[in-house]
């Protein structure tokens, strides 16, 4: 092995080379990746306790999701026509709707439901908007402007109008939510790919890469890409939970998966008309709802904070402003300005307001 | 500082054009277009469909339907609906003021109740009643608006026996109906304002109060009351200001959904029956109003921070 | 040298490596020579990047030419534009103007992938040892990815050869799978040196490789680009802000200010007895523990002023502004190129044979 020698000016004498040398090469050691990993999930776990219960309860949820058919008590669209409008009983555990179907299963299966949008638009819009700001990053220049004054185009309609917008010109269905959702978030995560990838071609190693002759492809997968990829994740954890209120905003509008499908959104709707009478027909879903998205916004805070100081302050633009965070810094730049110097605030005292002391 | 305000007006006005496109590109790229889907569920005949085309000029190629649009938008026409034959114009017009009066109140509302929650869980910080306003505030966060709207009818339903009138009344008519129908929405479109501008007024608060500067003004005899509500307070606006810029986008969008659910006639609305209607006029002119209002009033409270905000002011290289 | 092929002092380690190398590309037969032929050659080098507000003439015409198997150094402060000439040298950067040979190639008539053939070649080690290798990047495919990039060798044929190269430069195959932090400065460099020698190069350009290692590691690594060159006949173009660095390793050595090369000559002399006032001041600017002999103290030339900014530099001699021999000549003329002796030459008008005449 090596060893600096600080006295002599002399190389260490290289070892020599034994005859069966490619049998001694040592392999790849599969376990240090694995403790690697490991070894993060603990830090953060110790770092952030609030995450990690916030971890836990989202674990929950995916499990119920997932297991839906085999947890809920009943089939969420079997009507009961002679239990409409009961209130919480034994028989069914959180009431029923005014066509007699358990709000308990149609709660667990609107889960799944949000679930399944959720994570599809988030992986789909995360892929998109990745690619797109990662090309339009590295390449620069006149493809860069173009695509980012679409981008910013698109931000500038309001997310709520823009989904009703689509809405209207593709029709309601899981598919085309999934397709509205997508077009709305894509400009976030290609906002925060671009920045990373611009920070990361500055680095020496992408120069190093290039001398070595290595082509745009290469580069970008292999160089680019893994140094950034973090910070697009983690902006993912956070942005599920806005697109889970987004797609139970669609369905309550009745412009989101269509009905009998189970949906917090949509169960929100049916419920209006009986405020007074069977008020569960709100509450469940709604609490159902809260909680889901606290979780994922405390898992999201939590991640956050685990990170890179730096990525931190991108990943926090982003979700403040879902919408617009780089044209309001183009149309509106002093409240840019003003506003990062209230995040930065925010950020470094973790909402405490009381700056922590500078490490020892 | 008119240079400058003329660069933000400049972009703004690019940005609007490319929404403009991009609306159109949309409506085109779908298979089939906006009569046909409506006719569909009519159930008209194939010439009626084509004479319907052709009076809203459907048969023409997007860049001539852009165009076209474009030009009646500068003489101040922005198509018919096709579901009631009125210009959108005026359909617009009349709904505007109850849509800026919903997003202005909101605005207000929220920020006065996150300004007192701030100041108060900065003030009193560390005790029960700091960590119970946090803790309201995070929850407000993660709730959406509209779920927090249903949960406050639901409980004044149950508790009061009370809803909101139906009938709009417009606050010169009787406004005692329309204070009580305006109060849950404006409450609930403001909540999420609130939560984040009390948030930032807190730890914005407490940072300024435990600074240097307020320690010397403390230090002269100034009464407690006083530092705390005019040196304190004073960033705090600042920071509300940042945060309606911030909020704006989420705060217009609400309107949608707030004004479809208390049966307010608004823009929100307005958009919303459209969708419902497949009225293709209607939609596009709000999906670009929306964006209109959102940049200007973007613009706008970019000039008021910059002039508000004197380390803005005193030249700092603006690009 | 006999041989008609291209000719390079390869020891025997490189020996099937070699045939590989010259299958790709443009192999041009070299005449028999008596002393070593020019491996690279720049003339009149200029490169000028435009910003919204000014033009920075980084290099402005630098000629240079690297013999096979030699070093030539370039030294220089910061903002001489040492490191442009480096990029230039490799084509990582396009020239404004001028010309670039390798091994009588024209390089700036190259296409891609006679470009991507070539950078096989020629290699570069930097000057951030840490930062010029992929963080998320272990040190097998570090090393490895130039081997991968020109197709040289994979698999179980890579790790071999970077077991080669990880030993010849003084580290070891138990350093395989490593990652870049879990390194040294030194040893890192040493990772960039052995990546820089995976293609079995003819040129490796060190821009200011030592510089951000302390003295005591400076001296090993440059201790092992000596042997490597000895070893492999590699050449150098070696840049550093240290004369005594330079003048250690380089056999011809350029002095740069402000992107204009004011005097040549080889390393010791030029140390001993610089000519030009701005060596002088370089010279004089090292610190000195003991005179050479009694009584021979260097002359003291105490700097003056600023660096100038290349962005602005000044009419005329460049210099002129912190010359202590500055005429009224040198504000408003360029001097040109003086040669003093033999392998000598001075960019100053107090060398002008003609004396002050102004002959044009």
């Amino acid at each position: 092995m090596t060893q600096e020698n600080l006295l002599t000016d002399t190389q260490p004498a290289a070892p020599p080379r034994p005859a069966c040398a490619p049998a001694e090469a040592p392999r790849p050691p599969r376990r240090s990746t694995v403790r690697r990993v490991v070894r993060g999930v603990r830090d953060f776990v110790r770092a952030q306790p609030l995450g990690a219960t916030a971890l836990v309860l989202i674990c929950l949820f995916v499990l119920i999701a997932i297991l839906a058919p085999v947890v809920a008590p009943y089939d969420p669209i079997v009507q009961h026509r002679r239990n409409i409008l009961e209130p919480p009983s034994a028989e069914f555990l959180l009431g029923t709707d005014d066509l007699g179907r358990d709000v308990l299963s149609r709660a667990i299966h609107g889960a799944r439901t949000s679930l399944v949008i959720g994570v599809m638009t988030t992986l789909i819009s995360l892929a998109l908007g990745t690619a797109i700001g990662v090309v339009s990053g590295y390449f620069g220049r006149g493809l860069d402007i173009v695509i980012q004054r679409v981008m910013d185009a698109v931000q500038a309609i309001p997310g709520i109008v823009l989904l009703l917008f689509i809405a209207v010109v593709l029709g309601p269905s899981v598919r085309n939510t999934i397709i509205a959702l997508t077009v709305v978030i894509t400009p976030s995560f290609n906002r925060i790919a671009r920045a990373e990838t611009l920070r990361v071609r500055q680095e020496p190693y992408v120069e190093a890469a290039r001398a070595t002759g290595a082509g745009a492809p290469r580069i970008l997968t292999r160089h680019i890409l893994p140094n950034m990829i973090a910070s697009v994740f983690t902006l993912g954890s956070l942005i599920f939970a806005g697109v889970i209120i987004a797609e139970s905003a669609l369905s309550f509008l009745g412009i989101g998966a269509p009905p009998p499908t189970p949906s917090w959104g949509l169960m929100l709707s049916e419920g209006v008309r009986y405020v007074e009478r069977a008020p569960w027909l709100i509450v469940v879903p709604a609490i159902a709802l809260s909680i889901a998205v606290f979780s994922f916004n405390l898992l999201g805070d939590a991640l956050r904070d685990h990170l890179d100081p730096r990525v931190q302050r991108l990943v926090v633009q982003e979700r403040r402003g879902w919408w617009g965070r780089r044209l309001i810094s183009r149309l509106a730049p002093s409240l840019a300005q003003g506003a990062e110097r209230l995040e930065s605030t925010d950020t470094r005292t973790g909402g405490t307001g009381r700056v922590p002391d500078p490490p020892r | 500082m008119i240079a400058y305000a003329l660069r933000r007006l400049g972009y703004g006005a690019v940005v609007l054009v490319l929404v403009t496109v991009i609306v159109f590109v949309i409506m085109r790229l779908v298979p089939g277009d906006a009569v046909s889907l409506q006719l569909q569920e009519v159930g008209a005949s194939k010439e009626e469909a084509d004479a319907l085309r052709a009076e809203f000029g459907l048969d023409a190629p997007v860049w001539v339907q852009l165009w076209n649009w474009l030009g009646g938008v500068v003489q101040g026409d922005l198509g018919t609906s096709f579901y009631s034959r009125e210009p959108v114009v005026d359909l617009f017009l009349a709904r505007v003021p109850v849509t800026i009066q919903l997003g202005l109140l909101a605005i207000l509302v929220g920020s006065l109740l996150g300004l007192t929650i701030g100041v108060v869980a900065a003030v009193t910080r560390g005790s029960a009643v700091d960590g119970t306003l946090r803790l309201i505030a995070v929850a407000f966060l993660s709730v959406p608006n509209f779920v927090v709207a249903l949960l406050t009818l639901t409980a004044l339903a149950i508790w009061f026996a009370w809803s909101p009138p139906l009938v709009y009344a417009g606050p010169t008519e009787d406004f005692a109906s329309w204070a009580q129908q305006v109060a849950i929405p404006v409450l609930a479109l403001g909540t999420g304002g609130m939560a984040a501008v009390a948030r930032l007024t807190r730890s914005s608060m407490l940072e300024s109060l435990g600074s240097d500067y307020i320690r010397t003004v403390r230090a002269k005899g100034v009464r407690e009351k006083t530092v705390v509500l005019k040196h304190a307070l004073r960033n705090s606006t600042i920071a509300v200001l940042t945060l309606l810029g911030l909020e704006l986008a989420t705060i217009l969008g609400g309107t949608v959904i707030i004004e479809q659910m208390f049966g307010l006639p608004g823009t929100g609305q307005l958009i919303y029956q459209a969708v419902l209607d497949r009225d293709y006029p209607v939609v596009v002119a709000c999906t670009i109003f929306y964006a209109a209002l959102f940049v200007i009033m973007i613009i706008v409270i970019d000039l008021l921070y910059a002039l508000v905000d004197p380390r803005i002011r005193h030249g700092r290289a603006l690009s | 040298m006999s041989d008609h092929h291209m000719t390079t002092t390869t020891g025997a380690a490189n020996g099937a490596l070699a045939t590989d190398r010259r299958a790709a590309h443009l192999a041009r037969p070299v005449p028999e020579r008596a002393e070593p032929a020019v491996l690279f050659e720049a003339r009149d080098l200029v490169k000028r990047f435009r910003t919204r507000r000014h033009t920075v003439h980084a290099v402005n015409g630098v000629s240079l030419s690297i013999p096979r198997g030699r070093t030539v150094g370039l030294v220089g402060e910061s903002g001489s534009g040492k490191s442009t000439v480096a990029r230039l040298a490799l084509r990582l950067l396009d020239p404004t103007s001028g010309e670039l040979y390798f091994d009588g190639i024209d390089l700036l008539r190259a296409s891609r992938r006679e470009m991507r053939a070539l950078r096989r070649r020629m290699q570069i080690v930097f000057q951030n040892p840490l930062g010029s290798l992929n963080p998320r990047m272990r040190v097998l495919n570090v090393v490895g990815e130039p081997l991968t990039v020109h197709r040289i060798a994979t698999g179980r044929q890579q790790v071999d050869r970077v077991v080669e190269l990880l030993e010849k430069v003084g580290l070891g195959a138990a350093d395989l799978y490593k990652f870049s932090h879990q390194f040294s400065g030194g040893q890192a460099q040493r990772i960039g040196i052995a990546r820089a020698l995976a293609t079995d190069p003819d040129l490796i350009v060190c821009d200011e490789a030592v510089s951000a290692l302390d003295v005591s590691v400076q001296a090993q690594v440059l201790n092992l680009l000596k042997r490597l060159q000895a070893e492999l006949g590699l050449s150098y173009l070696f840049i550093a802000h240290d004369l005594n660095v330079v003048r250690y390793m380089a056999d011809e050595v350029c002095v740069m200010y402000l992107g204009q090369i004011v005097e040549r000559g080889d390393g010791d002399t030029l140390f001993t007895d610089p000519r030009h006032p701005y060596t002088q001041m370089l010279v004089s600017a090292v610190p000195e523990f003991a005179p050479e002999r009694e009584g021979e103290r260097r002359r003291r030339v105490a700097p003056r002023g600023e660096p100038a900014s290349p962005s602005n530099p000044p009419s005329g001699c460049h210099f002129h502004p912190r010359c202590p021999k500055a005429t009224a000549r040198c504000r408003t003329e360029a001097p040109k190129v003086h040669r003093i002796e033999d392998g000598r030459t001075v960019a100053c008008h107090l060398y002008d044979p003609a004396g002050e005449a102004s002959a044009k």
